[in-house]
């Protein structure tokens, strides 16, 4: 199919042969650096495994300050985010213009209700004095290591977080080149990377959400 | 005109002739400090970290002087003990994070990759741009915590201390954190360019060496980097936040920094080494005028060293207090990392034997590697023996075993590739009677500064020691006389290849007979490094066949920029 | 061949809808009185299930060269590595080599 425009393609640079071998280029760079975003978040779930092993009946206790309704919410609206980009690769790939703009904007709106329920989330702890770190002064859980538990809690849906907002700002540089017609069947490797970042970042919250709401 | 087959399809080639001295090059293509700046020619960028660490190893060079000059006598001569903690760890964290790392990977990498592939560039040129920008910026942040407050921790950075010490420990690690993402973005491009772009021909097989190395290394980097960076994040978070992960004081576990510390540092030293036996793998191969002996075992036990590589961590924490279960596993592990080593070892003199050697300054430098390495990982592994690691863990011996695999593996390393790819980079040839002038005044120096501290340290002198106790002090006094003499061989180095640049002769396309791609080309190279596509159908280190088989191309015709041949496609979807 | 793959409608719909239902099934599970460890996994089975179906039909690995799975198992691979030796020391911290 690509092989058929790569003549003609204005997007073809010139030290690639052709627009198929520009693009598993870029496929296989995308997929190399997800693995570092997986080593990267892995740091942390060592950090977790190592002390949940340490600590089993604190991670029962802390859980419970989690609200396990909103997670899983939180859960479903990022699946939904996940297939609305898919669409949205879906649209590019079929030549649907004005569709790939709406898919993304879809995807950018439910991003956003995940990050406005983490907030939520975030300032009823801070309400209880459930605060990161050494500021840490709530005094429900009866355990030495409680502030070690948030801390993790923190960093890991924290870093998650800014996942997304990433993701939200490249989304919204893919609308506005979407807008400008920049996408087509003939070209379309922005939204596709962006495609599999964002599932990434699903794949992430799939983990963290039984690991952090659902410890009995 | 004639036909070469490549993966069952043929393409139409001939023979280029190869221009000497051009007049038209890289170097002069275009003009102007933005057409360095900006450029995404992985010529240049290669370049340009070629200049930042030869200005970082200069940087880090100084301090060692200052070092060992303290050092010369018990007395405090030159600083105190708190300025002195403060200067190891910076002239540390200089040479491995702003000289080692990047040395041959970013510098000499970055120059041969494309060239010895076949390419016109990397797969990503302008995030290889971007990756030089991000370990200017890293690079910056690091002087500027220079500036600060010096940070008195070693290059570690272990916790607790990390995180009590009043010295810029965020602002350094926030530096180390972003050239990490450099040196990841580097691997990741040289992974895909490997993949992708390689030469009609160029099969995973017919690669030189200095690739398969690039290609574990990149491998490493790609995978152990991101753990430093969540390491390094997690300490800053641990000083500005107090999150209690890695601070005994909030119910956090020191020994547990140490395994994030290691789990990317000990993989990293072999990000410095597995370029170097790249290199010496050309070296050798060139300058023996023989085919390499066992390309398999040497191209696999790269990523042997690789994937071993990446579980043995724990040899450095043996003292720590991690439990002994772990001890006796990661001892264990230890050893198998010296297999593909030696593998690798033996291979290089079986290439040796019976070639016609040309001790030209390359060469030279390939023979102080082999000696000098030899010695440094003969003694990691007797350091990864648990017994004898915690009768000698923190002393001079580890000191003496990490320089000579780091200085005296990656950085003779790195001079022979300099000294070998000189020509290539810069179209003029350099003093040869210097240039082994100098190899030998290195040597020399080199093992006068460090062979002492395998005596000393095995005798129980510590390392990160300001001071020390009278029966030592001839040892120490012949390590600094070393370190001196290290330091006129580098100066003398730095004269000739300056006079070499300015008024050095010509030099010739290939004036080794080389048979690696890089050298299929003029020197300097054309912009697009080459001016035809060529077409591999030889192996890398086919010495018994004349120079002029190895420059063949696709057939004008065929080379029009905007392929319509399908020819090629296809043999790269088998890629 | 390089995942020009056009995935079918019917494809991402039927995955969402699977993903969706796992989700309710990994907190019905969470009520129920499954004991100690065998929580986690299941736990642990769904979610990497889910992940599953991500990487495949969301992600296109399914359609893609094989290589770009290559890539995404070695990343769970060093991450395995990297926890399980870590554990070896931090489960057994005060066992002593006896635990042989
Ligand atoms: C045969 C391969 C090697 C083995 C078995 C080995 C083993 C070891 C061991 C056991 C230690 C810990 C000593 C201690 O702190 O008590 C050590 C330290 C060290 N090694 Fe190696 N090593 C090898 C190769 C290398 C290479 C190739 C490099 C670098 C290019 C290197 C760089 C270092 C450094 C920097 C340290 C000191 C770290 C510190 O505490 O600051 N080693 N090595
Ligand atoms: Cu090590």
């Amino acid at each position: 199919m690509a092989e058929a425009h790569s003549l003609e393609n204005p997007r073809l640079q010139h030290h690639f042969r052709n627009a198929d071998q520009q693009f598993s280029s870029s496929k296989l760079g995308m997929w190399l650096f997800l693995f570092t975003e997986i080593m990267f978040f892995g740091g942390l779930f060592v950090a977790y495994i190592v002390y949940r092993a340490w600590n089993p009946e604190l991670f029962t206790m802390a859980a419970s300050q989690l609200d396990t309704v909103l997670g899983a919410v939180n859960t479903v609206v990022l699946i939904g985010s996940s297939l609305t980009i898919a669409l949205a690769i879906r649209a590019a790939q079929t030549d649907k213009q004005k569709q790939i703009v709406n898919y993304l904007l879809m995807t950018i709106l439910l991003a956003g209700v995940f990050l406005v329920i983490k907030y939520f989330e975030y300032m009823h702890k801070f309400d209880l004095g459930i605060f990161p770190g050494a500021f840490y002064t709530f005094e429900g859980i009866d355990h030495p290591k409680a502030n070690v538990f948030f801390s993790i809690y923190y960093m890991m849906t924290g870093l998650h977080g800014l996942h997304v907002v990433i993701g939200i700002g490249l989304m919204i540089w893919l609308v506005v080149r979407a807008k400008m017609g920049d996408y087509s069947s003939k070209w379309y490797t922005p939204v596709e990377m962006t495609g599999l970042y964002w599932h990434l970042v699903d794949i992430i919250w799939i983990f963290l959400f039984p690991l952090m709401y659902l410890i009995e | 005109m004639s036909a070469a087959t490549t993966n069952g399809k043929t393409l139409k080639v001939r023979y280029f002739d190869i221009e000497e001295n051009p007049t038209e090059h890289y170097l002069n293509a275009e003009s102007g400090l933005k057409s360095w700046l900006f450029t995404v020619d992985h010529k240049r960028i290669g370049l340009m970290y070629l200049a930042s660490i030869a200005f970082f190893f200069f940087v880090g060079g100084v301090l060692a002087l200052v070092l060992r000059t303290e050092l010369f006598t018990p007395a405090e001569n030159l600083m105190t003990a708190e300025t002195y903690n403060r200067i190891f760890t910076v002239h540390g964290a200089v040479m491995v994070f702003l000289f080692i790392i990047p040395s041959i990977p970013a510098a000499l990498g970055n120059f041969l990759l494309p060239m010895m592939l076949g390419a016109k560039d990397v797969a990503f040129p302008r995030l290889n741009l971007a990756s030089f920008w991000i370990y200017s910026i890293g690079a910056l942040f690091t002087l500027v915590s220079l500036g600060v407050n010096p940070v008195d921790t070693g290059w570690t950075f272990y916790t607790p201390y990390s995180v009590q010490t009043g010295s810029a420990v965020i602002l350094m690690t926030i530096g180390v954190f972003i050239m990490g993402f450099s040196s990841i973005l580097t691997g990741m491009n040289f992974i895909v360019t490997i993949h992708k772009m390689r030469a009609p021909g160029m099969t995973w097989g017919r690669m030189p060496l200095f690739l398969w190395a690039m290609y574990a290394t990149s491998i490493i980097q790609v995978l152990a980097t991101p753990v430093l960076a969540i390491t390094l994040a997690l300490l800053i978070m641990e000083r500005t936040l107090g999150i209690g992960i890695f601070d005994p004081a909030l119910g956090g576990d020191p020994v547990l920094y140490q395994h994030f510390f290691w789990f990317y540092s000990h993989p990293a030293v072999y990000i410095m080494i597995v370029p170097a036996f790249g290199v010496i793998s050309e070296l050798i191969a060139t300058f023996s005028r023989k085919t390499i002996f066992g390309y398999w075992a040497i191209a696999m036990s790269s990523l042997a060293i690789a994937f071993i590589g990446s579980l043995v961590w724990g040899h450095h924490m043996f003292v720590s207090g991690q439990s002994e279960l772990s001890t006796v596993i990661f001892s264990f592990l230890t050893f198998f990392v010296g297999i593909p080593t030696g593998i690798k070892i033996f291979n290089w003199l079986a290439t040796m034997h019976k070639g016609s050697i040309d001790m030209k300054t390359p060469m030279l430098y390939a023979c102080i590697f082999l000696f000098l390495f030899t010695i440094g990982g003969v003694t990691g592994i007797m350091l990864g023996a648990i017994s004898v690691n915690v009768q000698l863990h923190d002393t001079y011996y580890v000191v003496a075993h990490f320089h000579y695999v780091m200085m005296g593996g990656t950085v003779m390393a790195f001079l022979g590739g300099l000294h070998y790819w000189w020509p290539k980079m810069t179209g003029k040839m350099y003093s040869e009677f210097w240039g082994r002038i100098s190899a030998i005044i290195i040597f020399i120096g080199f093992n006068l500064t460090f062979l002492p501290q395998f005596i000393m340290g095995s005798q129980g002198m510590p390392r990160r020691y300001y001071s020390y106790i009278e029966q030592f002090q001839t040892m120490h006094q012949l390590s600094t006389i070393g370190s001196y003499i290290l330091g006129v061989g580098f100066v003398i180095i730095a004269v000739y290849l300056a006079h070499s640049l300015m008024k050095g002769q010509k030099a010739p396309a290939n004036p080794w007979g080389a048979r690696t791609l890089d050298w299929m080309t003029s020197s300097p190279p054309a912009q697009h490094n080459f001016n035809y596509q060529p077409v591999c159908n030889n192996g890398a280190y086919d010495f018994h066949k004349p120079i002029a088989d190895f420059t063949l191309g696709i057939a004008e015709d065929e080379h029009a920029h905007e392929q319509k041949g399908d020819t090629i496609k296809q043999q790269e979807q088998n890629v | 061949m390089s995942g020009h793959h056009i995935i079918p409608m019917k494809t991402l719909i039927s995955t969402s809808l699977a993903l969706v239902v796992l989700t309710i099934v990994t907190v019905a599970v969470f009520y129920l009185p499954i004991p100690a460890p065998f929580d986690v996994v299941v736990a642990l089975l769904l979610a990497s299930f889910k992940a599953t179906l991500v990487g495949m039909f969301f992600m296109g690995l399914y359609y893609d060269e094989k290589f770009n799975t290559v890539v995404l198992m070695f990343s769970f691979l060093f991450f395995i590595v990297f926890i399980g030796i870590t554990l070896l020391d931090t489960l057994f911290r005060d066992s002593g080599i006896s635990v042989w």
